[in-house]
């Protein structure tokens, strides 16, 4: 635990500078301040409610300097304090740490400060001034020593720009920059800012479960911008005159090629670290068991909410990229990962995912009766049947067992087909259902019967077909030490629903078979990869490992996300032997770990303005078809939706003890 | 259904209005004044919603661009139970709120935030076109800005514009308002202008940061007229003139469109709609130039040869079945409209007139007809022209425009040139005495001057065609002829008059149409379009086959409100100010003895005495007509 010496935080003043007087207990926990790196204490820290100072000797002027200097940077030059205020007080600053007399005198940076918080555009104007007008309005004899001193010593440190729908998104797409681009139209701009973080940005604009909508600070006035909608607009631009067509030319550096990677699964994971290691300059191949790739994009995600040729289209980039897909190559059954390494790849990248559905653990759940089958493998079917390789035609009535997303695929793509009645069982209540809202809105409306608090005990069958399932009422038990409400079976309450066709949508795991332990990559008790959590390298050398087979069944935005992250890793293990210290990475958690960018009040008396809708189509229509249900929005639809983005922008900053490194990152 | 209205306090003041007006909207409406430099009254949402139409509304949404973007932070108020000040511009009242718009607090803020500006502000007022026009300046000094508090630039923060543009920046006094990007897209949709570059590197900039004579630009100035400061000002030629003014060897003749005389005023203190027509000419002969001809004149003769075309286009395409002839027939006079339809829609072109404007037209029969007929030696008149628009000057210079074997015209002066020039002259414009215009091209018609205003042209053209046509007056199809159905704001407009009865084909035009059988019964069509934004719906509706497609003849003008409105007129403008100098025009016209161009006795003589084959006879080819190239 650092031990701070003065500063202010939330208004709230900490001074421990007098050694006569005791150290009070300290009254901020701070989590994970001492350290950044190894060996290098963390001397200062600034951020957008205040700033604490660890060790006497650190010079504010110079902490400021950097703070405003990168906050100068930052700025969109839009509004008049911003733009010349942040440049006035760095300068001013600049002048001060070098020991030169300054144009402005700390009253007249006060002034600055104040102007900018009081008066700026937008949350980063409004929030940089703040810990420097704290500063000197509580600690002003410390700037006015330091002026006396004259010149002072360089620190060392670094500053990092944020903003909480970055910090909460996996990939960290930096969101209010592209919504920006999308209120300047220039449409363009913004899919290239989606693009510097994965490929697949109509895919994700489609599907993505919005961990930034969740974060969005536009949730304290009325509702989240919709990042994702916005996402898609700027995506489906891509359809457009004018798109941007990738190529070879876009590599900065190709490698020799020996510098050869091997991708293992063409699923959002395999697909966003290939992206990258060929943008890098690698010469990927991604071996995919399949015939085509998506991975669980593709089988898992029915066509009705992302159209298939909408994914295809963003896999063919790898292609143009000079990246080769091999289909139908399964690890485990067409080579081992000894085998890759025998034909000379130099890193191999495990995107495997979780294929295989978990039983429920019921009476007479054998998974060879006709008319059982798990989420993953009825979607697989749907999936043949909507590409008309192997049409079905569901009869009688379904039932699907689960409460998450693929449940809901798979009630909605069984009604698709031709079931007459769809049942939902859930054990838990309709609120504690881990899918998205608007996906359990949409299948009410397209006419599924929702059991909750309801759990099946066996499944019934005769001549080897599932004629129905025993259920059993659920009651929710008192709140236990935790404040969890559990659930428990009602005596008695037994029931049965026919059917022929029962669904267990509860779960997932890696495909069994598709790693022995003769790959040497060992896995952990949930059966998933294990994995170095900041390398993502699994037990043996060379190989890294990311997506749901590391994770267990996750979102295609984290599955993107550790592409990215294990493209980093491979890219610094191929040509340096070892793994780099990624600064941002760190500062992330320290943001994390104190929960800095926690909700705060928004002063903006703005109009409450309801997000915007995707049109959809008519429930009575949609649901006798695979058509996309969600059609675009709008130019001016997607002009308002941007407008409403508060762009809340946040600097933060660290003063060390010693270089940060690879701080350029 | 009951309209919901909100009832806020400002200053002590119950305002009462209707949900979304926004503060700084509601605090004028009791004539409560909070200062801005980036809202304009043109930009601001209630202007472009009520300018237009239901549909140019979503053209306007289309382009995305629709709030003001309240980047200058001078606006600022406080609400009570608020910390921070904000942005009343920006500030939509959706329930009862308490605003003060004057404080300490909010004094001081803004002056720090003018200071700021001054910080980034290169040039002295005193060397600066808008000296005494400036909204910067005028706020400076409201606000008692004396001191250099944060600095001043030393030395040029951007390099100043190349010589040979127009339309002249200068990003050392820019403010970032953004109000000429907004205007140029929103208006015009040209989009010359864009933002560039992220915080202090932030500045308006023309595509690829190019020249604004290499951009796709029309010229039509409107940004200058919204530029709060001298950022944006035009070619200023009024040096050039005044050195030919002082040449003895040289004839310095100048024509008067009709929309400057109804707006020069301003720039002395008139109120806007002040006419000082006849005052002008005084105040121009005095400023030195030897003679002052009437633009409204060549209005007149433009009239007689776009009429005589339309009517020769309407029998080759209606009867002839000529597919050369392409209908509907567009106007030509706006020289901003002619540059934007050879960028963006070349296709069109076959659809414009070829006859020149009247600028041109004056030019050409000024050192052709005039010098003759006086025995003077063309290549020593210097032909002048007082326009109310900046693209008036690229037409002059246009290579195509000396088919006499002399430049049709050798300055454009915009109204806000020549205002400077009559004041460098000590001419105090309001109270000179009134002087007629000279022969032989002093004789206007009502329907030349109202060629200033929207709808102008095309009320023109209709008096002169269908009196023609019908041999009938016109005041038997319209009261005083007064053709209402074309006047007004809204951005585009449609009109329709059915022929019933045919006359004898008069003798002018006789060589061009055997008769006028084929016309009985047709019903014209006619449509309007003002702001090139306007043209572009215009012009897509045609594409699609949309009601505008069934038009004989279109009117556009490039800028919002026509001439009166050009760029080139005096700052400031705004719906009022245009309102007022519409009513100027209108009401010289009404008070005309002569109101049509056909009966203009100077128009008459020239066809008799100089173009003695009638319109769109050779001569008037050669000299009163143009052509048009596609421009990338």
């Amino acid at each position: 635990m650092s031990h701070i010496v003065y500063g202010v935080w939330n208004g709230a003043v900490h001074d421990y500078r007098d050694p006569s007087k005791p150290t009070p207990e300290n009254p901020v926990a701070l989590h994970g301040l001492d350290v950044f790196n190894e060996g290098n204490p963390i001397r200062a820290f600034v951020g957008d409610r205040g700033f604490f100072v660890f060790d006497k000797g650190v010079s504010l002027i110079d902490t400021f300097w950097r703070y405003m200097d990168k906050a100068a940077e930052q700025s969109c030059g839009k509004c008049t304090p911003c733009r010349m205020g942040t440049v006035l007080v760095r300068d001013a600053l600049a002048d001060m740490r070098q020991g030169n007399s300054s144009a402005l005198t700390l009253d007249d940076i006060v002034a600055l400060a104040r102007q900018m918080t009081d008066t700026s555009l937008c949350g980063l104007g409004m929030t940089c001034g703040k810990a420097l007008l704290e500063a000197l309005e509580n600690f002003r004899g410390e700037f006015e020593a330091e002026i006396k001193e004259g010149k002072q010593p360089e620190q060392e440190g670094m500053v990092y720009v944020t903003a909480p729908c970055i910090e909460a998104c996996p990939s960290k797409i930096n969101v209010p920059q592209y919504i920006d681009y999308i209120r300047d139209g220039k449409p363009s701009h913004s899919l290239g800012v989606i693009l510097q973080k994965y490929p697949m940005a109509a895919t994700c604009g489609r599907v993505c479960v919005r961990f930034c909508e969740m974060a969005c600070r536009r949730n304290l006035v009325d509702e989240a911008v919709g990042i994702k909608t916005l996402k898609r607009y700027v995506a489906d631009y891509q359809t457009t005159t004018g798109a941007l067509t990738f190529s070879k030319a876009m590599i900065a550096q190709s490698l020799p090629p020996s510098m050869r990677v091997a991708v293992v699964g063409a699923g959002p994971a395999g697909v966003s670290c290939a992206y990258h290691l060929l943008l890098h300059g690698y010469h990927v191949d991604i071996l995919e068991a399949m015939d085509q790739g998506g991975g669980m994009a593709s089988i898992g995600i029915p066509s009705y909410r992302l159209p298939k040729d909408v994914l295809l289209s963003e896999m063919d980039i790898i292609t143009q990229l000079g990246g080769r897909f091999l289909f139908n190559q399964k690890l485990g059954r067409d080579y081992s990962v000894d085998d890759l390494f025998a034909r000379g790849y130099r890193a191999v990248f495990l995107g495997l995912g979780c294929q295989e559905g978990t039983k429920m653990g019921v009476m007479n759940e054998d998974t060879s009766l006709t008319g059982y089958d798990s989420g993953i493998g009825f979607l697989l079917k749907v999936h043949d049947h909507v590409a008309g390789v192997k049409p079905i035609k569901l009869e009688g009535d379904v039932v699907v067992v689960g409460g998450g997303n693929v449940a809901m695929d798979c009630v909605r793509s069984a009604i698709r087909m031709g079931a007459r009645t769809v049942h939902l069982i859930y054990r838990r209540t309709r609120d504690d259902m881990p899918a998205d809202k608007e996906e359990i809105t949409a299948a009410e409306a397209e006419g599924i019967v929702m059991h909750f608090l309801t759990n099946p005990t066996e499944i019934l069958s005769a001549d080897g077909k599932v004629t129905g399932v025993k259920l059993v009422h659920m009651r929710q038990t008192e709140k236990d030490t935790r404040g969890r409400r559990n659930v428990e079976p009602i005596p008695g309450s037994e029931r049965v629903l026919n059917c022929s066709l029962v669904i267990a949508a509860i779960g997932q795991q890696i495909q069994s078979g598709a790693l022995t332990e003769k790959d040497g990559v060992s896995l952990n008790k949930w059966k998933c990869v294990d994995v170095n959590k900041t390398s993502l390298a699994t037990s043996r050398e060379g190989v890294f490992a990311g997506g749901d087979c590391e994770t267990g069944p996750a979102t295609l935005i984290h599955a993107m996300a550790a592409g990215l992250k294990a493209a980093r890793a491979i890219d610094d293990w191929v040509r340096r032997g070892y793994v780099r210290f990624f600064p941002r990475s760190r500062m992330r958690q320290i943001l994390r770990d104190n929960n800095v960018l926690a909700s705060d009040v928004a002063e903006i008396p703005v109009k409450s303005e309801y997000r915007v809708h995707h049109p959809e189509l008519d429930p009575n229509i949609r649901k006798q078809m695979f058509e996309e249900v969600e059609r675009p929005i709008s130019r001016e639809e997607a002009y308002h939706e941007a407008k409403r983005c508060m762009r809340c922008y946040r600097v933060y900053s660290v003063v060390t003890a010693e270089p940060v490194p690879e701080s350029h990152n | 259904m009951d309209v919901q209205t909100i009832t806020i306090t400002i200053d002590g003041k119950a305002v009462t209005v209707a949900p979304g007006t926004t503060v700084l909207e509601a605090a004028r409406s009791v004539g409560i004044h909070i200062p801005t430099l980036c809202h304009h009254d043109d930009l601001c949402s209630e202007a472009l919603y009520s300018q237009t139409s239901e549909s140019d509304r979503s053209a306007h949404e289309e382009n995305g661009m629709l709030s003001t973007p309240s980047s200058c932070r001078l606006c600022l108020v406080e609400v009570e139970g608020l910390a921070k000040l904000h942005a009343s511009c920006a500030l939509p009242i959706h329930n009862a709120m308490t605003i003060h718009t004057s404080s300490t607090a909010i004094r001081h803020a803004r002056r720090d935030i003018l200071e700021l500006m001054m910080s980034e502000h290169y040039g002295d007022c005193f060397a600066c076109a808008r000296n005494g026009t400036c909204e910067l300046q005028k706020l400076c000094a409201d606000y008692g800005v004396t001191s250099e508090r944060f600095g001043r630039p030393r030395a040029p923060l951007f390099p100043m514009a190349a010589p040979g543009n127009i339309i002249v920046r200068d990003m050392n006094k820019c403010i970032l308002c953004r109000r000429c990007v907004r205007m140029c897209a929103l208006y015009q949709g040209v989009y010359a202008l864009t933002t560039e570059g992220r915080g202090d590197h932030s500045r308006i900039s023309a595509f690829m940061g190019r020249e604004m004579k290499d951009a796709i630009c029309i010229n039509c100035g409107q940004c200058i007229n919204r530029c709060p400061t001298g950022a944006l000002t035009e070619r200023d030629d009024t040096e050039a003139v005044w050195h030919a003014i002082e040449d003895p060897d040289k004839i310095v003749v100048i024509q008067t469109a009709p929309a400057p005389r109804a707006a020069i005023g301003e720039a002395f203190g008139c109120a806007p709609g002040t006419a000082l027509t006849q005052q002008l000419n005084t105040a121009l002969k005095r400023a030195g130039f030897d003679r002052v001809f009437d633009t409204t004149f060549s209005a007149d003769l433009t009239i007689m040869e776009e009429g005589a075309e339309l009517l020769s286009r309407l029998y080759k395409g209606l009867v002839l079945k000529d597919n050369g002839a392409r209908l509907p027939q567009f106007t030509s006079c706006s020289p901003g409209w002619i540059k934007f339809i050879e960028h963006f829609h070349p296709d069109f072109l076959p659809n414009l007139s070829s006859a020149k404007s009247p600028q041109q037209m004056m030019g050409a029969v000024i050192k052709t007809y005039f010098a003759e007929k006086n025995g003077w030696d063309p290549s020593k008149i210097v032909s002048v022209s007082l326009m109310p628009c900046t693209a008036k000057k690229f037409e002059a210079a246009r290579p195509e425009m000396d088919s006499s074997g002399f430049r049709d015209v050798d300055f454009a002066l915009t109204t806000r040139e020549l205002a400077r020039m009559l004041k460098q002259a000590g001419i105090e414009l309001p109270k000179l005495e009134e002087t007629p215009f000279d022969d032989p091209f002093g004789v206007s018609s009502g329907s030349g001057v109202i060629f200033g205003a929207t709808g102008g042209v095309m009320e023109a053209a209709l008096r002169t065609v269908l009196e023609l046509v019908t041999g009938d007056k016109v005041e038997c199809l319209f009261d005083k002829a007064d053709i209402k159905p074309v006047r007004g704001f809204d951005g585009v407009r449609m009109a329709e008059v059915t022929v019933d009865k045919v006359g004898p084909v008069p003798a002018l035009i006789a060589h061009l149409v055997p008769d006028f059988e084929w016309l009985k019964g047709v019903t014209l069509r006619v449509g309007l379009a003002h702001g090139t934004i306007n043209a572009i719906r215009v012009l897509k509706d045609i594409q699609e086959g949309g009601p505008l497609s069934t038009c004989h003849f279109i009117e556009f003008m490039a800028c919002p409100g026509g001439c009166l409105g050009g760029g080139g007129q005096p700052i400031p403008t705004d719906r009022d100010i245009r309102s007022a100098r519409a009513k100027a025009l209108y009401s010289e016209d009404a008070h005309d003895v002569v109101r049509k161009s056909h009966e203009n006795e100077d128009v008459l003589r020239i066809y008799r005495d100089f173009f003695t084959e009638g319109p769109l006879s050779r001569k008037s080819h050669e000299l009163l007509h143009t052509h048009y190239k596609e421009r990338v």
